[in-house]
């Protein structure tokens, strides 16, 4: 085992060493969709977020009735992430929630190990990893029947991890896969406390300016067969960067923003047409 | 007597000795200083010569806050400089001309290209102690008044340009000094200067005869740089969509857009705005010529940007003495090419 972990270190270390051309923007902002990127900010970046998912558009309980979701506000983000480092970034966001826990103050910690190179050893990918911490602030209630019972103060928590793995093969298309761990302390009878995913995200850069965005997560686990009410988050956005600002506009059936949320609670079905315009606005600022 | 003699004149013939006005030497050869060469030849030390009394002075930390912003130097910790730019953003810190005595930009990208050095908007920093006059020009335009204290006055220009196109905060006494320090260690050379052989001896003679009137010399040195870079603003074409008329030249549009263009723009180094090697950055800029936004190369590249909230900094412009019309044509044509 030290021989492996001796042997990583060198690969890494050898590998940042050699002359290289680092490949820039695998995709432009530090999330896709639903799920991270790649990418990290620079050092010194301070990156202010806000997002917003709207209720369903069409549906039972979308159309004309909720002027097609745009009166409902499932999810909302207001966050900020810092680069400590060029391969370093802190996050924090506080979201709504739409899931059974709510008011959510979410923590993230990124590192970027690999970095995507041409040169005289490429390397032929860029892998970050990305650690979550989840606290939800909500009212503890007194029905103990209900998640937000919260018995122990650690019922309010949820965590996890996720490997991102990303190749940009060309200036339009980018591919990224995600295989995570959510692990919720508290859930609902029949649930599993662990839950393995598999997401995959791509960017298709259209003009220098506008991007096509698409992400998926697929829960890999038992309490998730088809037939139990979760599904699988899909969301398709369009992406704009004006320098300084990216701002997306995306649609999704994910109802909740952060890994918490909409990885173990996805009850929206895009065959039923419940899915929601949302959108994030992304500003960058040198500190 | 005699030795009672001796000894009483011997303070005397001390005195006499030491107040006997001492010929400066200086070796000539090609790294020689060449404000040490004028002093040696009697021309008077310029104002910003620099004061290493101060308390904390060091060479290695002007050379921090030049090429790094930020740092630490032998424990001494340095506060950012600018949340945008380092001085490096926008001056070179080697010769970047071949011929120091002339403004020619189309020679001055071409020795940028051939030595791997990024062609920049801002003077190079290599000789800034050997010119005299800053800020020149339309810089007033600019400006204003501000220019006025730093046009003559090198620490003045320096913290202008700390302030004002950095925009980052006012060096302390400290750090200015070093900052002056260190380019007194980028001062020009003999080497630089080109002298033809007959020059070279003509100011070895008078080095080796003090009796000599050392003005013609001293002119002689002084030909050949510029005491000062002149700077001329210059308009976009009046008609954008048409350009300035000139036929393009690719080879040097693709020479500009890597060794200036993307110095800065590349992977966001110095600017939110990417710019690569892609056909879609191409295709942006090469659709916005005609506009009169800084999306347009031409607005941009002749009258810079604003300061934006959050990134307060911005892009200085090309002068005319930075980007000729013929090579303003030359980078459309390259823009254009790569847009097809």
């Amino acid at each position: 085992m030290n021989k492996v972990i001796l042997f990583c270190l060198l690969f890494f270390i050898g590998n940042s060493l050699t002359a290289q051309d680092k490949v820039f923007e695998t995709f432009k902002d530090t999330r896709v969709i639903n799920t991270h990127s790649v990418e990290v900010l620079k050092h010194r970046n301070l990156d202010f977020r806000i997002g917003h998912r709207f209720g369903d558009l069409l549906g039972d309980n979308g159309g004309w009735p909720t002027f097609y979701g745009l009166e409902i506000a499932q999810d909302v983000l207001f966050g900020f992430e810092y680069g400590v480092s060029d391969q370093l970034t802190i996050g924090l966001s506080r979201t709504k929630g739409s899931g059974p826990l709510k008011q959510l103050i979410n923590g993230t910690l990124k590192y970027r190990i690999l970095h995507q190179s041409t040169g005289e050893k490429p390397m032929p990918v860029s892998l970050t990893v990305l650690g979550i911490g989840t606290f939800s602030t909500m009212q503890k209630s007194k029905d103990p029947d209900l998640i937000n019972f919260f018995e122990e103060t650690a019922h309010r928590l949820v965590y996890g991890g996720q490997i991102l793995i990303a190749r940009k093969f060309s200036s339009g298309f980018s591919l990224q896969l995600v295989p995570s761990y959510i692990h919720r302390n508290i859930v609902p009878f029949g649930d599993a406390n662990g839950i393995l995913s598999l997401g995959v995200a791509t960017r298709i850069q259209m003009t220098k300016v506008f991007g096509l965005i698409v992400d998926a997560t697929l829960p890999v686990s038992g309490s998730r067969p088809e037939g139990t009410g979760y599904y699988m988050p899909l969301g398709v956005g369009l992406e704009i960067d004006t320098g300084g600002h990216v701002f997306q506009i995306n649609f999704t059936n994910a109802t909740g923003i952060s890994e918490a949320d909409y990885i173990p609670y996805t009850t929206s079905n895009w065959g039923d047409n419940e899915f929601r315009l949302g959108f994030t606005i992304s500003r960058i600022f040198n500190l | 007597m005699k030795k009672l003699l001796i000894i009483a004149l011997l303070p005397l013939i001390i005195f006499l000795a030491t107040s006997v006005q001492t010929k400066r030497t200086i070796e000539l050869n090609e790294s020689t200083s060449v404000w040490e060469l004028l002093k040696a030849l009697g021309e008077p030390e310029p104002n910003h010569t620099v004061n290493t009394e101060v308390r904390g002075y060091s060479v290695a930390i002007g050379k921090v806050i030049v090429e790094n912003g930020f740092g630490s130097v032998e424990g001494k910790k340095v506060r950012l400089q600018s949340k945008h730019f380092v001085c490096t953003s926008c001056h070179n810190i080697t010769k970047e001309d071949p011929d120091l005595s002339k403004v020619d930009p189309q020679a001055r990208l071409d020795y940028c290209a051939e030595n791997g050095m990024p062609y920049l908007q801002g003077t190079t920093l290599y000789g800034a102690v050997n010119r005299m006059s800053f800020y020149n020009g339309d810089y007033e335009k600019k400006y204003g008044d501000l220019v006025t204290p730093a046009r003559n006055n090198l620490r003045e220009a320096i913290q202008l340009c700390a302030v004002e196109c950095s925009q980052g905060r006012r060096l302390n006494t400290m750090e200015l000094e070093s900052v002056l320090g260190y380019l007194w260690t980028l001062d020009l050379k003999l080497a630089d200067l080109n002298l033809k052989d007959e020059e070279f001896q003509k100011i070895e003679s008078h080095l080796k005869d003090n009796s000599k009137d050392h003005t013609s010399a001293i002119a002689l040195l002084k030909s050949k740089y510029l005491q000062y870079s002149p700077a001329h603003f210059v308009a976009p074409p009046a008609d954008r969509k048409k350009g300035n008329g000139l036929t393009g030249d690719l080879e040097n549009g693709k020479k500009f857009y890597e060794t200036s263009c993307l110095h800065c723009h590349e992977n966001e180094r110095y600017s939110f705005f990417n710019l690569d090697d892609s056909k879609q950055s191409f295709c942006y800029l090469n659709g916005r010529f005609g506009k009169y936004s800084h999306a347009s190369v031409y607005q941009v590249a002749r009258w810079g940007t604003p300061p934006h909230p959050g990134k307060r900094a911005y892009m200085p412009q090309y002068t005319a003495e930075k980007m000729s019309e013929q090579q303003l044509a030359d980078l459309r044509a390259y823009i254009e090419s790569r847009a097809e």
